[in-house]
């Protein structure tokens, strides 16, 4: 056997592990190009209408982390709110957002028929989940964020045989006065669900839980507080808000419904005319980038890349069964449905 | 009655004594026409409120009248608005709830200010402070501790019910009409509270001592003489507290829309949701206006030519009723309100603002201070709590000053034209909140002004939005001052603007404090203008409970409302030993 010849090689294959594991990551030339014109533009704002303010300020401490010279500022609203301001922004002929995000995807519909949006495909849009990508075909918005929707449940009050296993179980009449759930009249994601299940179950669904009296709230997120107070016990919520609060010891779990859980994909786009695009370009990579992935992780949102792996506690959409309306089906039911809820419902 | 000086040919300068003018003027008496300091300064006030309050009223209306593709003039959005019959149902609801909300806080309000400031009942500074803690609460978060202590099946005051009973259903649902209407007249009852006790403050005993001696007895003193002198500040309290009331949307919002009822401010919501009719919601909150001037005239009516005055120049002090065995049953009904309004709710809320996870429900385990630690470590939200009580103060002082300079005007009848700038001054109160933002937005974000994403927006907006409560309590103030020490003041030479520094203040000095306390608390609390108006640097308080409520944060939200709490009562106690001593009151 020659002189320990297998060293430099066994070396080299060591320090190529440690710099995987250091999880350095070398910049890609064109993530080079786009910060260096970004640095020159210097600043870049957010309107975010997913997640919620704290969240949303780690994001931008991880983005001037990674890029420093470029100032992050966000602003976090419910998705309507951040719409109305955006339009009252371009009717003023003046952008103060260069990139919006927004649970409801007829947002983007409609500035992508009113020319107001940047043509702009990610480099790393490649490393998506396959369902995430393309979620609109010409490029103009791209995933910032996967809203799920499943059935929630409080666990101090809800005996094991009796916990639903799918939608039409929430029907059952043994929900009566027990079940709550938001509005699509305040709710981008609930609206989603209301189409979603109106295409399946027909809209007798909701006349069907009328009938037990439930609580409705607003948002999504209401029914984590509702059955948190215990006031009542079963309901449809978000996975990653219940099992957040589960984290901190409240009694809630999440039952991923066996007809499949609904997705809801919200968008992100560049506005057009923005005194800041390369920035904005720039952001648009990192959304789709580990980084990002990385701060939905820690707090139980779903990553949206492929080589990020989901929370324990929380499942992988890989896991999942999931379906989800189309863009064309949302834009299209979810006005009528909003008018037929109060006309169900009386609000 | 022209106000102008007795003694022609005198000019405003200070220290005026009468042997002056021989110096002046070689002895011709001329008229000179000077312009007085005054005299610019409430014109330069009057151009700044035309600017505040027509400003983005003016844009609304346009706004309403305007097509939402074309811009064109058209007529659809009254329509819109008003041609379905749910939205007619929401209004009449609101007006219904306004009026019952009215009514349940004078029956809070009045009593306590009496026993407040006529009597000599004991407690009083825990019951003033336990007041001025509802003023401060944000109604969302009282409704919030309510729906957990009334919550139909898990609310405590249910639960507690329904173990000591053994009933089937439990005490009271908070989810009802009536529970809608408490839980906004709890957090609504401090303004006639302030109003009332501030007038009461200033009515010398005079006029109950003669009664008295003509042989009345002390409770119809109470109803005939005490109380209708303080008609206009029940009044102009009550009035601020409907249009409030219609305009809220926090309460509905927690209470009204789980109950099922159709409340306007929940319909104007529609209008905001994809596809966005901005215009239509300015056309459905465009008649409130009206119902604005209705009430104005309705107050006008009432009060009518009767003369209350009882701050003269004469002297006078006041006495506290001896209350005798009566003073503790009063002190229970202070402390119940005290109580429905303060200290239960926040007992409910503590149980989460101390907990790790608060469904758990309570155990030592779960005890922490970590959500009070994380509003002090995080720098954000340090900078928001910061921003929220810098900016209420500077419209706190804004809005007192250009209140007081007009209301002076209107009430001493300087001008021709008062009822219209009293009328402007009230205006922006009746416009729901998020309908005026929208009209700040757009007024104050474009060029030549570009405030966008500056602190001077929210101040501004808040300033318009919180005028009409400064000009109120400034009107009651200068009602019950008799103008005859201004009078005095002018015959012995001073300028009106000596008259208004050197009497007029001073002599209303905790009622000014008291009204720009009653701006002070109401901006820091304000959402529904913020939510437009905040940008990433300047966000406040009540954006942040909102973000915190959206997403479940529920520990971290109770423990903001506390926070929220503690540091404006201290804000408070400051402003009230900055006043100093109750000159009138007169030792026994």
């Amino acid at each position: 056997m020659g002189k320990a010849n297998w060293v430099p090689p066994l070396l080299a294959v060591i320090g190529l592990g440690l710099l995987a594991a250091s999880g350095a990551r070398a910049e890609t030339a064109h993530e080079k190009e786009l910060y260096e014109a970004a640095k020159k533009e210097g600043s870049i704002t957010w309107y975010s209408g997913i997640l919620d303010q704290p969240i949303c300020d780690k994001v931008g401490q991880a983005f001037s982390a990674q890029y420093p010279g470029i100032q992050f500022d966000v602003i976090k609203t419910t998705s309507q709110v951040a719409f109305q301001r955006l339009l009252q922004d371009l009717k003023a002929g003046q952008v103060q957002a260069d990139v919006f995000t927004t649970t409801d995807i007829g947002h983007m519909v409609f500035l992508k028929s009113k020319d107001e949006l940047v043509q702009y495909v990610p480099e790393n849009e490649a490393g998506l989940v396959p369902a995430l990508q393309h979620v609109d075909p010409d490029g103009y918005y791209h995933t910032g964020w996967v809203g799920l929707s499943a059935i929630v449940y409080n666990t101090a009050k809800v005996k094991p045989a009796d916990v639903p296993k799918d939608w039409p179980d929430l029907t059952d009449a043994k929900w009566k006065n027990q079940i709550t759930f938001g509005s699509p009249n305040y709710s981008g994601m609930v609206g989603v669900w209301t189409v979603a299940m109106a295409e399946r179950y027909g809209w007798d669904y909701f006349t069907k839980l009328n009938e037990l009296s439930p609580q409705i709230g607003r948002s999504i997120d209401d029914s984590v507080t509702v059955l948190n107070s215990g006031e009542r016990i079963v309901g449809m919520g978000n996975p990653a808000t219940a099992i957040r609060s589960a984290a901190k010891g409240n009694p809630l779990a999440v039952v991923y419904p066996t007809s499949g859980t609904l997705m809801v994909i919200s968008p992100s786009g560049i506005i057009k005319g923005t005194a800041h695009p390369n920035a904005a370009k720039l952001f648009m990579e990192f959304i789709a980038g580990p980084e990002y992935s990385k701060i939905l992780v820690q707090n139980f949102e779903q990553p949206l890349r492929t080589d990020v792996a989901p929370a324990t506690g929380a499942k992988s959409l890989a896991d999942m069964k999931l379906f989800a309306p189309t863009a064309e089906q949302i834009d299209k039911e979810l006005p009528p449905n909003k008018a037929k809820w109060r006309d169900t419902f009386g609000m | 009655m022209n106000r102008q000086s007795l003694a022609p040919g005198l000019d405003g300068q200070e220290a005026g004594i009468a042997a002056r003018p021989a110096a002046r003027g070689r002895g011709r008496v001329r008229r000179s026409f000077r312009v007085e300091p005054w005299t610019l300064i409430w014109i330069g006030a009057t151009l700044i409120l035309l600017f505040l309050v027509i400003a983005p009223m003016l844009r609304l209306l346009i706004s309403s009248l305007q097509s939402t593709d074309t811009g064109a003039f058209t007529l659809e959005n009254y329509v819109i608005a008003y041609g379905n019959q749910r939205r007619l149902i929401g209004l009449g609801n609101s007006l219904l709830y306004g009026g019952a909300v009215v009514l349940v806080s004078i029956g809070f309000a009045v009593p306590l200010a009496w026993a407040v400031a006529r009597t000599d009942m004991p407690g009083k500074s825990v019951v003033r402070a336990t007041v001025l803690g509802a003023f401060i609460t944000p109604s969302y978060l009282g409704a919030i501790g309510w729906i957990l202590l009334a919550g139909p099946n898990a609310g405590w005051i249910n639960r507690a019910w329904k173990a000591v009973t053994g009933a089937d259903t439990g005490l009271f649902d908070v989810y009802s009409f009536a529970g809608l209407v408490l839980v906004t007249a709890l957090y609504a009852f401090p303004y006639i509270f302030v109003f009332t006790a501030d007038a009461l403050d200033r009515v010398s005993s005079e006029m109950e001592e003669a009664a008295h001696i003509l042989g009345m007895s002390p409770l119809r003193t109470v109803f005939k003489v005490t109380l209708p002198l303080v008609l206009p500040a029940v009044l102009g309290g009550s009035i601020i507290v409907f249009l409030d009331t219609v305009a809220l949307f926090g309460t509905p919002a927690v209470i009204a829309l789980p109950a099922r009822i159709n409340i306007m401010t929940l319909q104007l919501w529609q209008f905001f949701e994809f596809p966005v009719r901005a215009e239509a919601a300015a056309a459905y909150a465009v008649p409130l206006v009206l119902i604005t001037m209705a009430m104005l005239a309705l107050q006008r009516l009432i009060l009518g030519r009767k003369g209350y005055v009882s701050l003269t120049g004469k002297g006078g002090g006041r006495h506290h009723m001896a209350l005798g065995r009566l003073r503790w049953p009063v002190l229970g009904l202070c402390l119940v309100v005290c109580s429905l309004a303060v200290f239960l709710p926040y007992a409910a809320l503590a149980q989460a603002a101390f907990s790790r996870a608060w469904g758990q429900g309570f155990s030592f385990a779960n005890l922490t201070f970590g959500n009070f630690a994380y509003l002090f470590k995080e720098a954000s939200s340090r900078q928001i709590i910061l921003n929220t009580f810098t900016y209420s103060a500077a419209t706190a002082c804004v809005a007192v000053v250009l209140a007081l300079i007009v209301a002076y005007v209107v009430s001493r009848r300087l001008v021709p034209f008062g009822g219209v700038l009293a009328g402007l001054c009230m205006a922006p109160l009746v416009v729901p909140g998020i309908v005026l933002a929208i009209g700040f937005y757009a007024v104050y974000s474009t060029p030549p002004l570009a405030l966008y994403g500056t602190a001077a927006i929210l101040v501004l907006g808040f300033t318009t939005r919180f005028l009409p409560i400064a000009f109120a309590n400034c009107m009651a103030g200068l009602r019950s001052l008799n103008p005859e020490m201004e009078e005095a003041v002018r015959i012995l030479g001073g300028s009106r603007l000596l008259a208004v520094r050197r009497v007029v203040v001073p002599l209303l000095k905790k009622s000014l404090v008291g009204t720009w306390l009653l701006v002070f608390i109401p901006a820091s609390r304000e959402l529904s203008t913020a939510i437009f108006l905040v940008a990433a640097k300047t966000r406040v308080i009540s954006v942040m409970i909102l973000d915190l409520s959206e997403n479940g944060s529920f520990e971290l939200l109770a423990a903001l409302g506390f926070f929220l709490l503690g540091v404006t009562i201290l804000i408070v106690l400051l402003g009230y030993r900055l006043v100093g001593r109750d000159f009138l009151l007169r030792k026994a």
